[in-house]
């Protein structure tokens, strides 16, 4: 399943927390021009590479497939930060 | 053991049933059975989907505060990116090689098949490190 929600969350040293909601579909629909031709740039850089286009793309999507459920939490003395992929 | 099974196994010793029958009558026992016996795993365990990394460092002398590190990567993450080393072009891979070899760590990667990484994961399930220093506890195991 494709992530849907990215959480990104800080707490400064000063107590002052934020929570950052990115909403993975509506960003990519939005950047999705800018997408399209990220894809071709890789798809030429493999065929320069000699690398197989089509393995690249099946690579690219199953990482991105992979992703629900990743989570990462690092707090330091005051500060912490949180990156959780739904 | 319990009583049907004895009885099976008295009637197997006093030749009322063969062997074959024995069997077949401790299978029917056993699937008819609701729970397995304890200890005994049953192979439709839950398998293992993240791996998690968990690190906790109490404040130390120096005035550092703190550290709490909690990582959960999903198993299908790292076996989508090890199907990636797939796709290194061959020629980097040569290059990787006489790296590798003028550092004195003679691999060849061309030999690391996909399916060897993938197996190495597979094997992740069972990995359970605990590390204990007075200040840090760290832990890597799956879940």
């Amino acid at each position: 399943m494709i992530p849907y929600l990215v959480t990104v969350g800080c707490r400064r040293p000063d107590g002052r927390r934020w929570r950052l909601y990115i909403p993975v579909l509506l960003v990519l629909l939005v950047l999705s021009p800018l997408l399209l031709l990220a894809v071709l740039g890789g798809v030429v850089a493999c065929l320069v590479t000699g690398v197989s286009p089509v393995g690249a793309l099946r690579g690219a999507g199953q990482l991105l497939w992979a992703l629900p459920g990743t989570r990462f939490e690092l707090e330091y003395d005051r500060t912490a930060v949180q990156v959780s992929v739904r | 053991m319990n009583e049907q099974r004895r009885q099976i196994l008295e009637m197997l010793a006093e030749g009322k049933i063969t062997a074959d029958e024995a069997e077949r009558l401790i299978d029917a026992l056993e699937r008819d059975r609701p729970g397995s016996p304890p200890g005994v795993t049953s192979p439709t365990k839950s398998r293992p989907k993240y791996l998690r990394v968990v690190l906790n460092s109490a404040e130390t002398s120096g005035g550092d505060g703190p550290t709490r590190i909690n990582v959960r990567i999903p198993l299908q993450l790292l076996r989508a990116g090890v199907r990636l080393t797939s796709l290194i072009p061959p020629q980097a891979l040569t290059k990787i090689n006489q790296q590798l070899d003028k550092s004195g760590v003679p691999i060849d990667l061309a030999e690391l098949r996909p399916q060897h990484l993938e197996d190495l994961i597979e094997q992740l399930d069972e990995v359970n490190i605990d590390m204990d220093d007075p200040d840090t506890k760290m832990q890597v195991f799956c879940e």
